[in-house]
């Protein structure tokens, strides 16, 4: 079973991702913030990451700079309501960028895609 | 007391400061915020983590999409429109719309992060240069298209988001209306007066000489009569030219010269300010004319816009260009 990690302060935003995720069939954790998925990260060890950009302690594109150091190919998907941070070339690290919707048609094709099914 | 000047060219008022103008000591910031840094999807040997290149200079005869290349131009990866698709204009009522149809492109202009264009050796800038010809004369191919807007932010406050040196360019279905409004106003000058109105500024500006920053044979850089911002920079060919595409390659060698040179000397005078530069030419349904005058234009980011300025389209600019280009001009 192909393991997510979704990283979002906003807690319905996680209860969402991961009942719907889970119905897809997958193993899913979730973060509330930075610090926790910097942990989760190492301990889960995920074959995808969900990440939102706006979180309080760690900015989102700073934890995908890190992770891009420890796992240069682990598919990261920003995941965020700013559809305007799509212009900072910073995200360019991630292999995809969601705007966040409650149709979740786009992030599950998404996910889809990064996981090679 | 102040003085409102009109620019010659869209007739934009400025209010000039003509008291003693602000020094670039006076827009030197103790603290800059630092672009993100770590992984950089720019950098060689991530080329995986951009789309694939549009356009690439390789001297080692290495693969595309590997490293081995000394500039490469690849599609924005999220970009703000995109390139499949038909126009579709259509009217909402009274409202008019068609599809986000663009190119939007990002030229990355050495493989060294960190590096700045005014670093680059002669040769490479002059190849940045010519990547935004080659990529202009590919995008003006397609009908879709009336105008490809080139671009640099340099710097946080300037909007880069990344330290590798970078350009951009957006090809757009329309042509935007800063452009049209320099189009309609050269247009107006030229039919009183007979004249293209950038060669009678580059005339006077040669004659007057005070606010000319430095010249070569071909090119000029000026600070505006009317600059809208402290230090902004006109660079402009001195013989006649519509269109960025239709220099020859020599000109586009001192073309880089005296580019680095204005770049270099905003760098130290104002200790590496952010600024954007724009290309401005003719859209691609008038390349060939006798009223309006390529050229670049670099606006370092010193000074905020606000109500005032959004409200009535007037800018303040509290540094006289007469003393801006005295400054840069001192600079060696």
């Amino acid at each position: 079973m192909k393991k997510i990690l979704v990283a979002d302060d906003e807690e319905g935003i996680r209860i969402l991702y991961k009942e719907e995720l889970e119905e897809e069939g997958y193993e899913v954790k979730a973060a509330a913030n930075g610090k926790e998925t910097l942990e989760l990260l190492n301990t889960f060890l995920p074959d995808l990451v969900i990440l939102d950009i706006k979180m309080p302690d760690i900015n989102g594109l700073d934890i995908l700079q890190r992770i891009r150091t420890m796992f240069r190919d682990l598919p990261v998907i920003l995941s965020s309501a700013y559809p305007e941070y799509q212009q900072n070339l910073a995200t360019w690290a991630s292999d995809a960028y969601v705007v966040k919707s409650s149709n979740l048609a786009n992030l599950k094709a998404a996910v889809k895609k990064n996981l090679g099914e | 007391m102040p003085e409102l000047r009109k620019d010659p060219i869209v007739g934009r008022w400025v209010i000039i400061s003509t008291e003693r103008g602000k020094r670039p000591t006076s827009f030197k910031m103790t603290e800059r915020p630092a672009v993100a840094g770590g992984f950089c999807p720019l950098c060689p040997g991530n080329e995986d983590k951009t789309p694939p290149e549009v356009y690439a200079l390789r001297r080692d005869g290495s693969k595309h999409d590997t490293p081995g290349w000394t500039l490469r131009v690849v599609s924005n990866k999220f970009p703000a429109l995109v390139i499949e698709g038909s126009l579709k204009k259509q009217g909402e009522g009274m409202y008019d719309k068609m599809n986000g149809i663009g190119a939007h492109e990002v030229i990355i202009e050495t493989p060294h992060h960190g590096g700045s264009l005014s670093q680059l050796d002669l040769k490479a800038f002059e190849d940045v240069l010519w990547a935004y010809r080659e990529r202009i004369v590919d995008l003006e191919k397609d009908e879709r298209f009336r105008y490809v807007l080139i671009f640099k932010n340099h710097g946080v406050e300037a909007g880069a988001s990344l330290a590798h040196s970078h350009s951009q360019l957006i090809a757009l279905p329309i042509i935007p209306k800063s452009v049209m409004e320099e189009m309609e106003g050269s247009k107006n000058y030229y039919k009183y007066k007979d004249r293209c109105v950038f060669c009678d500024i580059v005339r006077q500006e040669l004659d007057d000489k005070i606010r000319v920053v430095v010249e070569n044979d071909d090119f000029l850089a000026i600070t505006p009569y009317a600059s809208r911002s402290p230090f902004e920079i006109w660079l402009l060919p001195k013989k006649h030219s519509s269109s960025f595409v239709n220099i020859s390659p020599a000109e586009y060698i001192s073309l880089a010269s005296i580019f680095q040179d204005v770049l270099s000397r905003i760098e130290v005078a104002l200790d590496d300010p952010p600024y954007n530069f724009t290309l401005h030419t003719s859209p691609f349904n008038e390349l060939i004319n006798d009223y309006y005058h390529w050229h670049f234009e670099i606006i370092p980011t010193l000074s905020k816009i606000a109500g005032f300025e959004i409200g009535s389209g007037f800018y303040i600019n509290p540094t006289p260009p007469e003393e801006a280009a005295t400054f840069l001009k001192e600079i060696k």
